[in-house]
């Protein structure tokens, strides 16, 4: 038996169906109200069941592709919220976390398997998330350990924030739904692609080590984004160390920047009145 | 009767507050396209926001990061950004650095631990502020245009003037397929803890089953997208230079372009003098 080979347009209709649902998904997430009970955190967090039951019915990288630029698009870039390097974290984490768990699914008629696959997804996901925000924290803010129940304080947040993910979104949220979504789709989504369902015929292979080399990888360089911050303290103690060695150089970029403005203001005058007289 | 109107009144909310999300979000994808931010150009707009999304993580300066958040709340109010995402930007601020110092707090941390973390704050207000700027005051087929210039991979553009088309249809299908889920069902009685909880976990059920007819609608939608852009010859016009010149030759710096340039590098030099001298 052949394995399916998927076409690259039948890739991007994943692609973008993906990316619609989830970014339609997290935009509700992003504007509905959080509320807490004390000190857990009641949110939708999470539509995560949305690529996940899509990886695992489909091909699982585009879908994993598409679920991060929908978040991306939909509740970053167009609520306004885009945070800059904070948000490649998150797109490696999101990519990393439904690629793992839609290729974990061998057959998505074996609801073990599915419900293993949801629980391994979350946590990864979530667990790579903590690890980031905690390393974020520890480089925004200088003298880390110094300042007195900061790092304890980041650890039990961060910690606490994980377990009541996976916990409580993890199960309710990706875990129910997904185990409800799958068996109800599998066979029916296909064709609207023009595709075959996934059989253990069609299946890809298993995990080997070159995918979680890979992953590893991705993740180290979502890391990397944040660990650019160490070498920026340099940057800027060096540019610290001109402003204040002399007084002049500063004044001198003022002097530079009024001349600037001063000329941009005439040449655009100027050119004005050409416009006027042709 | 009384009831009736109850219910009545009841619905109109719920459908005001629904439809008040979705003209909010619209609003701030489409509605402000005269403002002095939307009319740069996109590709001077995302070199200014490389410096305010990034310098400010590198800096522990209070002075600096003061002008810089002084500079990017005056052109987040330029481009006259929707009241819903400047209240998600405060509520997201406060509450994630409000937390912080809560437990820190409990922790054993004094005052000493408040300036860290004013710092903190400014710097993620700040970062914030300038992606609110950019990238909800810029209008989405320029803002595209302008990560296209820059080299950024065709699918993140593709994706953003996608999304920015999708969204009315997909909301407006979400809510329909959603009104006719409540139309079908009945919802347990909401009196006391225990009809909260059970109405609760009936409203999540119903839009996580909701979910189930809206990816059957979008993966045929996806589909007719995806043959409709293989017609056009999209995937061979990704990757050829020749309509990338054609659909980036709309993109001119001007006079004002510069002169925002400017004037922000004015500012920041009267900052860097401040700096000198205090």
């Amino acid at each position: 038996m052949k394995r399916e080979q998927l076409t690259q347009s039948q890739k991007l209709m994943v692609f973008v169906l993906t990316m619609s649902l989830y970014g339609l998904a997290t935009l509700f997430t992003e504007l509905i109200p959080k509320f807490q009970v004390g000190i857990v955190e009641f949110s939708v967090e999470y539509f995560l069941f949305i690529p996940l039951v899509l990886g695992m019915l489909f091909d699982p990288m585009s879908a994993a592709l598409g679920a991060a630029t929908g978040e991306l698009v939909f509740s970053e870039i167009m609520l306004g919220q885009f945070g800059g390097l904070g948000e490649i974290e998150k797109f490696v984490t999101v990519t990393i976390g439904v690629y793992i768990a839609g290729r974990l699914v061998r057959n998505p008629k074996n609801q073990k398997m599915v419900g293993i696959a949801a629980m391994t997804g979350v946590v990864v996901q979530q667990f790579l998330g903590m690890v980031v925000d905690i390393l974020k924290v520890q480089f925004a803010v200088e003298d880390f350990e110094a300042v007195a129940g900061l790092p304890q304080s980041v650890y039990a947040t961060e910690g606490f924030a994980f377990l009541n993910d996976v916990l409580f979104s993890g199960i309710l949220f990706c875990l129910l739904p997904t185990l409800f979504l799958v068996p109800k789709l599998y066979g029916k989504i296909e064709p609207l692609l023009g595709m075959q369902p996934r059989t253990p015929d069609t299946e890809l292979s298993p995990i080997g080590v070159k995918t979680v080399l890979v992953c590893v990888v991705a993740f180290v360089f979502a890391i990397a984004s944040e660990f650019l911050a160490e070498n920026g303290f340099e940057l800027i103690s060096w540019e610290a160390s001109w402003a204040e060695s002399s007084g002049a150089i500063s004044v001198g970029m003022l002097v530079a920047a009024v001349i600037a403005v001063v000329m941009l203001m005439v040449m655009k005058k100027k050119s004005e009145k050409v416009e006027v007289q042709n | 009767m009384e009831k009736t109107m109850k219910k009545l009144s009841e619905n109109i909310l719920d459908k005001l507050s629904m439809d008040f999300l979705r003209n909010q979000v619209l609003k701030n994808a489409y509605g402000n396209d005269d403002t002095v931010i939307a009319k740069l150009d996109p590709r001077v707009l995302l070199v200014w926001y490389l410096f305010f999304g990034l310098v400010p993580w590198f800096s522990g300066n209070v002075v600096f990061l003061a002008g810089c958040f002084m500079l990017v709340m005056a052109t987040t109010l330029l481009a006259k950004v929707a009241g819903l995402v400047l209240f998600l930007f405060i509520l997201g601020v406060f509450s994630q650095t409000g937390y912080l110092l809560i437990v820190s707090l409990f922790f054993g941390g004094n005052a000493t631990t408040i300036l860290p973390l004013l710092i903190l704050t400014l710097k993620v207000a700040t970062v914030s502020l300038a992606s609110i700027t950019v990238f909800s005051g810029l209008d989405p087929d320029r803002l595209s245009d302008g990560l296209m210039w820059f080299g950024c991979p065709e699918r993140l553009s593709f994706s953003i003037s996608y999304a920015y088309r999708m969204l009315p249809m997909l909301m407006e299908e979400f809510q329909n397929v959603l009104l006719s889920y409540r139309l079908r069902g009945k919802a347990p009685e909401s009196k006391g803890f225990v009809g909260k909880v059970k109405n609760l976990i009936y409203q999540v059920k119903i839009i996580m089953q909701s979910f189930y007819p809206l990816m059957l609608n979008t993966a045929k939608r996806s589909r007719t997208t995806v043959e409709a852009l293989e017609m056009r010859g999209y995937r061979y016009a990704a990757t050829n230079k020749e309509v990338k010149k054609m659909k980036l030759s709309s993109l001119k710096v001007t006079y004002d372009d510069l002169m925002f340039l400017a004037i922000s590098f004015l500012w920041m030099a009267i900052v860097a003098v401040i700096m000198t001298y205090i």
